[in-house]
């Protein structure tokens, strides 16, 4: 048997010894894998829906204070003059309005109007699977694949959005959750529904073919700073910058909480384990075992044992994300597992078996050997 | 015994003293002893009067604080690397076998042979050899806790044997075991010295366990009182008992 599959067996001995240890160290990881995989999920989520398919970038209006009108992500409406003095910026090849607002539908908690004018749907990516466009100067809506299902409608249907009626007469995917949850009609409408006609809420802004993104921002940064702000990135924007602040925050929190209860449980599981073995560690030590052999042989016993706890945990959180996702707590949130949840998980598994196993691995070095064969 | 002035001296051991408690307890008082190589020493005397911590020594389990004490060349006193020297020259047999419960027979019997860098393949064929030589191979990949005492104890004797050590040092390898068992075990350890030619030191507090010794070795309060005179041995323990 290689040295590896005895390190593998000794932590099952107590299985339910082990167990314990597992499940302690499998929550933190499990905690951290799904918190992880929701801010992922929230970062990429928010930045579809800020990049919106063809754009370079999107300009909002600076949100003043904490009072102002928060409108989709998180910032002011503003005056549709803009779009024209935009689109005159030299370098900008188009200036979309969009107009964006949040409702609540009997059938959902969030339900996202996105108005738009119709010729300019190819910016928005929108693939149209069964139906057609919507026509400016109607009350036609388009709906989200998702946004179809929850309300379990179908195209010839209506659909009752803050009581005015709209027909729905498509149905579309654009791989954004944000924007499947909800519908696009025109401009018109969906100002109207929010009673803030004149004003939009973001212009997505094509440059140039030969234009550099970063020169244009800069020049609509300029000129109208004041009362715009442009957006080219998720970190532009406070209020996501926050949240994902905070998600991290917590996420770090936790993996420092679960770094010591996990460490503090797997001294106590692996100290025991050694005192249970004392004997046996004396045999080995009367067998010619040299004391890095037997502290490495401890050590590798607690990382197997945070390992497992890791694979489970990791595992675990999985489950518990997908679960939230059917649930519909958090309807906005399509959870993104990247490779580096795992690794920092993973890490933090191998750092608490470490860190955990080095105390009992050196009680059970400095054992004497006689004592050690003498003990009852 | 001086049967052929051939043989090496294995065991060299001068003044040897070793106290515990601050003092306290004297376990061995100050011992000389010489072992020739491929000799059969048993060391027998009343429980408490040193034999194990003798026996501890000689396997550099523990270390003396005065005297000089060489062992199959090695300078125990001196040497730093006393598990390589466990490892390679010394099998060790203790009254209780102390398997390892989670791991086969096997693989128990594979114990000591990690220190030896064998592949997992050589050590279990080497394992196995062990086993059928004490007649246990076809209890190879069964659980120690399966096994009988006196099996358990076979089992602890194939992996003394593991390494092919130069000694193989006893301490009251039958005290657990029934008269029947015991006298079966003692056959297999006096087999392996005489076929293996190997260094065999048992510790026991019984006679007759102790006769079968090419020279009998008495300790009493750490102190060797005869180590020729059989007869003279036995007397001494009627009366004291
Ligand atoms: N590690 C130890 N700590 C304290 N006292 C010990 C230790 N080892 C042995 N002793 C004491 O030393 C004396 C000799 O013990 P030991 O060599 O085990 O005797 P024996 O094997 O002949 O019964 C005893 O009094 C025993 O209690
Ligand atoms: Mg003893």
């Amino acid at each position: 048997m290689s040295f590896l599959s005895l390190i593998i067996k000794n932590p099952f001995r107590n299985k339910s010894r082990a167990l314990l240890a597992i499940i302690g160290i499998g929550i933190g990881i499990a905690t951290i894998i799904a918190l992880g995989a929701i801010t992922e999920g929230m970062i990429s989520s928010a930045d579809d829906t800020l990049r919106a398919g063809g754009s370079d970038f999107t300009v909002s209006g600076k949100v003043e204070g904490e009072s102002s009108q928060m409108v989709g992500f998180g910032t002011s409406s503003f005056d549709d003059d803009y779009v024209d003095k935009l689109a005159n910026v030299s370098g900008v090849d188009r200036a979309v309005p969009i107009y964006m607002t949040l409702l609540m539908t009997k059938n959902s908690p969030y339900f996202a109007v996105i108005g738009m004018n119709p010729s300019d749907y190819k910016i928005a990516e929108l693939t149209i699977t069964d139906g057609r466009m919507y026509k400016d100067g109607t009350d036609e809506i388009v709906l989200g694949k998702i946004a179809a299902d929850n309300e379990e409608k179908e195209v010839g249907d209506t659909i009752l959005l803050d009581d005015k009626e709209f027909d729905i007469v498509g149905i579309y995917e654009s791989g954004n959750s944000y924007q499947d949850q909800g519908g696009f009609t025109s401009l018109d409408n969906s100002q109207k529904l929010s009673d803030d006609e004149g004003k939009v809420s973001t212009i997505y802004i094509k440059v140039d073919k030969d234009a550099d993104v970063e020169t244009v921002e800069k020049r609509i940064d300029d000129e109208y700073g004041d009362n715009l702000t442009t957006i080219s990135s998720l970190s532009d924007l406070d209020m996501v910058k926050n949240m994902i602040d905070m998600l991290n925050g917590a996420s770090l929190a936790i993996s420092i909480l679960a770094v010591v209860i996990g460490a503090v449980g797997i001294i106590n599981t692996m100290l025991t384990s050694v005192y249970e073995r004392t004997r046996e560690l004396g045999v080995l030590k009367a067998v010619g075992w040299s004391d890095g052999k037997i502290l490495l042989m401890i050590i590798g016993e607690s990382i197997v044992i945070t390992i497992v706890a890791g694979i489970i945990g990791s595992i675990a959180g999985i489950i518990g994300v997908e679960l939230i996702v059917l649930s519909n707590i958090m309807p906005l949130l399509t959870p993104i597992y990247t490779v580096n949840i795992f690794v920092q998980a993973f890490s933090i598994a191998l750092f608490v078996g470490i860190i955990g196993g080095i105390y009992p691995a050196l009680k059970a070095v400095k054992l004497p050997p006689t004592e050690a064969l003498r003990y009852e | 015994m001086n049967s052929g002035d051939v043989m090496s001296r294995i065991v060299e051991i001068r003044d040897l003293k070793k106290s515990y408690e601050d003092g306290n307890i004297k376990a061995l008082n100050g011992i000389s002893l010489d072992i020739e190589e491929g000799e059969f020493v048993s060391i027998i005397g009343p429980s408490g009067s040193g034999k194990s911590t003798l026996l501890n020594m000689l396997g550099a389990l523990d270390i003396a604080d005065s005297g000089s004490i060489r062992v199959a060349g090695y300078d125990l006193k001196e040497n730093k690397k006393l598990n390589v020297f466990r490892g390679d020259k010394i099998g060790f047999v203790f009254q209780l076998h102390n398997l390892i419960p989670n791991i086969s027979v096997c693989e128990n019997v594979e114990i000591p042979m990690y220190t030896q860098g064998l592949s997992s393949k050589d050590m279990r064929k080497r394992s196995l050899e062990l086993l059928d030589e004490v007649g246990l191979k076809d209890k190879a990949d069964i659980r120690p806790t399966k096994l009988s005492g006196g099996e358990r104890q076979r089992v602890a004797i194939a992996r003394a044997l593991a390494n092919n050590p130069s000694i193989i040092l006893a301490d009251e390898p039958t005290g657990s075991l029934d008269s029947k068992t015991s006298n079966r075990i003692l056959e297999l350890l006096i087999n392996l010295h005489k076929e293996e030619k190997v260094t065999l030191i048992v510790v026991t507090h019984d006679m007759e366990v102790a006769k079968l010794a090419d020279r009998i070795i008495e300790v009493l309060d750490g102190k060797i009182i005869n180590a020729e005179d059989g007869t003279l041995l036995e007397n001494k323990i009627r009366v004291e008992n």
